[in-house]
């Protein structure tokens, strides 16, 4: 009886052991421990730890847009674009409705005038390539590449590729804001950001069609799903997201340019991959896309610790590490299916 | 050729638009049509214009690839930069094969990763691009080579023939590496039109499982495509020295988006299996046509980008209708036949 038990534990380690959250939760200790340990201890320090949670919201929000594309079966080129141009976008308006000298109130009304222009930008935007997509045809790759160069031109038009300054205080304050002064306002914001992508994917029927769609579109338009209006809306949500990272980073250099988000397309998809999304589209877990978040902000800040290793060396890094984990995802998915 | 056959080629579309546009800019400045311009022209399609031929054929393949400006750039400071330490004086030659060589095995990695793993090329080839701008930047630490070494710098210095425009006194000289563009061309034309292989890279482009099933071997073809494509980019690398003198990191940036839309406004469609080389030379001469006289079509240069998005979708959005309708015609002669019948009726 008692043996029966232990064989059932043992059975059910097993099956955790092979699932791709442990091994992402696995993940994430390993690389925490190697840098602290390399760094000697300067890794695991409490400010090291706030300022990885500070920094890693605004490449998240925009993997969870990515994400919700790949899911579909396509990818969202667009997101970086999107942020950009809906950062400058929502500074300009920012910077044309603040009245001077504004009581606290009305910077904070302004501010959640800025969200909701920059989320009707964000929402455009993908409403764009969505159309282009799924209305005109194009495959979601090349659509996005060009919507991506539209929207990018549109930013680098309107700024001349200058930067936007002297932003009204409130919106640097509001995202170097702290609960509790421990939790930065940016993971805030992430986690709602996750946590809406997680209830429309786990318990909206939309969700459901999100999954049937990127599993096999031809059946799904068969069974009666509107794909042309559900993958439009995917980039729709998508373009929002990406709207918020883009006000987080203004947030966070306190201007905009329409070049800050230009460093973060590879990591995007690199979080995908490494969060189990299958690039074919039908998979995706937004628990993974959490710990793969994480993970990549972990690596990206403990390189900035050396002092050494120049900028360059990231691009070699994200590369690399991309082509490995989907090396990996499709070793250990080969090696699954030929033992069932 | 029947007018209607002609009308369905696709590279028609570009001509048309190249003609138009050339009218539009020499009435305008009265200066496109003059020795000096055109050889200007046709010096500012030399590297455009071979890599184009490379991403085609990745293209009608059913693939795509982006990595390639960065294989082009890779191999340039690679090989520039090693002539100049062991100060060589040989033949150019012996460069231009190294160049290949290395572009060649850059191109091998992108093409087993997508055989191999059988994912959306476009995320691989995203991973390989950033591997390789990281290594050139990080790893060789390259920015900047003013100084060539002795024999690029003399097989850039070497012309053609040299034309002098008789009004503005401005004059320009076609570089020899002219004829690198048309034998790369050529080349690729001829695997297309007259080798099974090329053959097999339509076929897999256009249904990969019935190619499979004709007797091609998909995996070999995506290597192929993969590994012409890093050896045309390694050779254009090179070649952009000898155009411009110099050695700098920026050559390539964005060039990606220029060459897939010059591919695709060349009438070959996105999803594989159809273009030709010639269209595509077409194309590539349109984007340089409209990208080159931006002002003078009346465009600020910071709007630029925006224009190549555009053209993009235009293109692509043309190729697709035309893909659309061709379908419609196959597939659903019934339903034409009642829709006429409705007319008459």
């Amino acid at each position: 009886m008692n043996k029966d038990k232990t064989a059932a534990v043992r059975i059910d380690m097993k099956q955790l052991i092979q699932t791709a959250g442990f091994r992402l939760i696995l993940l994430l200790v390993f690389t925490f421990v190697v840098l602290s340990v390399i760094t000697g201890g300067a890794f695991c320090t409490f400010d090291q730890i706030r300022l990885i949670a500070q920094l890693f919201p605004e490449m998240g929000v925009m993997s969870l847009g990515m994400m919700l594309a790949m899911i579909a079966g396509g990818i969202d080129l667009t997101v970086v674009a999107t942020a950009d141009l809906a950062g400058i976008l929502g500074c300009l308006f920012m910077k044309l409705i603040m009245p001077a000298d504004a009581p606290m109130i009305v910077q904070a009304l302004v501010l959640l005038l800025t969200t909701l222009v920059v989320l009707a930008i964000g929402a455009l935007c993908g409403a764009f390539a969505g159309t282009l997509i799924a209305r005109v045809g194009i495959p979601a790759m090349v659509a996005t590449l060009g919507a991506s160069d539209v929207i990018l031109g549109l930013a680098v038009g309107i700024t001349n590729g200058s930067s936007v300054k002297d932003l009204p205080p409130v919106l640097y304050r509001t995202v170097s804001w702290r609960l509790f002064d421990i939790v930065p306002f940016p993971t805030l914001v992430f986690a709602v950001c996750a946590l809406c992508v997680y209830i429309i994917l786990s318990k909206t029927a939309f969700g459901f069609k999100i999954y049937m769609i990127g599993a096999n579109k031809k059946a799904a338009t068969y069974s009666g799903t509107d794909t042309a209006g559900t993958i439009t809306l995917v980039h729709m949500i998508s373009g929002m997201l990406a709207s918020v990272s883009g006000l987080l980073m203004c947030g966070h250099f306190n201007s905009a340019r329409s070049d800050f988000g230009k460093s973060y397309l590879t990591p995007a998809i690199l979080i995908c991959v490494l969060a189990g999304v299958d690039p074919n589209g039908g998979k995706g877990k937004v628990g993974g896309m959490v710990l793969a978040v994480i993970i990549l902000q972990m690596l990206s800040s403990g390189f900035a610790l050396f002092q050494n290793i120049s900028d360059y060396y990231k691009n070699l890094i994200w590369g690399l590490v991309l082509i490995l984990v989907m090396i990996i995802n499709v070793a250990s998915e080969r090696r699954k299916a030929k033992r069932t | 050729m029947t007018i209607k056959k002609l009308l369905r080629r696709n590279e028609l579309y570009a001509a048309v638009i190249i003609v138009i546009l050339t009218a539009v800019i020499q009435g305008k400045s009265g200066q496109f049509f003059t020795a000096n311009n055109l050889v200007d022209m046709v010096r500012s399609l030399i590297v455009p214009g071979m890599m184009a031929c490379g991403l085609f054929m990745v293209i009608a393949s059913g693939n795509i690839d982006v990595s390639f400006p960065y294989t082009a750039m890779l191999c340039m400071f690679s090989v520039t930069r090693l002539f100049q330490i062991i100060d060589y004086q040989g033949s150019v030659i012996v460069g231009f094969l190294m160049a290949a060589v290395l572009g060649l095995l850059l191109g091998l990695i992108n093409g087993v990763l997508a055989a191999w793993l059988r994912l959306p090329t476009l995320i691989i080839t995203l991973g390989t691009c950033a591997a390789y701008t990281g290594f050139t930047q990080g790893v060789l630490k390259s920015s900047v080579i003013s100084t060539l070494p002795v024999p690029l710098a003399r097989f850039s210095a070497a012309t053609l023939f040299e034309v002098r425009n008789g009004v503005t006194g401005l004059g320009s000289s076609m570089p020899v590496c002219v004829i690198l563009l048309i034998a790369v061309l050529l080349v690729t034309a001829f695997i297309m039109k007259y080798t099974m292989l090329g053959r097999g890279i339509y076929a897999v482009g256009g249904d990969p499982v019935a190619a499979e099933r004709a007797g091609f071997h998909v995996g070999f073809i995506k290597i192929f495509v993969f590994a012409f494509c890093g050896m045309i980019g390694g050779i254009a690398g090179l070649t952009q020295v000898a155009v411009s003198g110099m050695c700098q990191i920026n050559f390539f940036e964005g060039y990606e988006m220029t060459i897939i839309a010059a591919v695709v406004l060349g009438g070959a469609s996105i999803s594989g299996g159809t273009g030709t080389v010639f269209g595509t030379f077409l194309g590539v001469l349109l984007m340089k046509l409209i990208s080159n006289n931006l002002i003078l079509l009346g465009i600020p240069t910071n709007w630029s980008k925006l224009m190549t998005g555009i053209l993009i979708i235009a293109g692509i959005t043309a190729s697709g209708y035309r893909m659309v309708m061709a379908e419609r015609r196959v597939t659903s002669p019934i339903l034409e036949k009642k829709d006429a019948g409705e007319v008459k009726g």
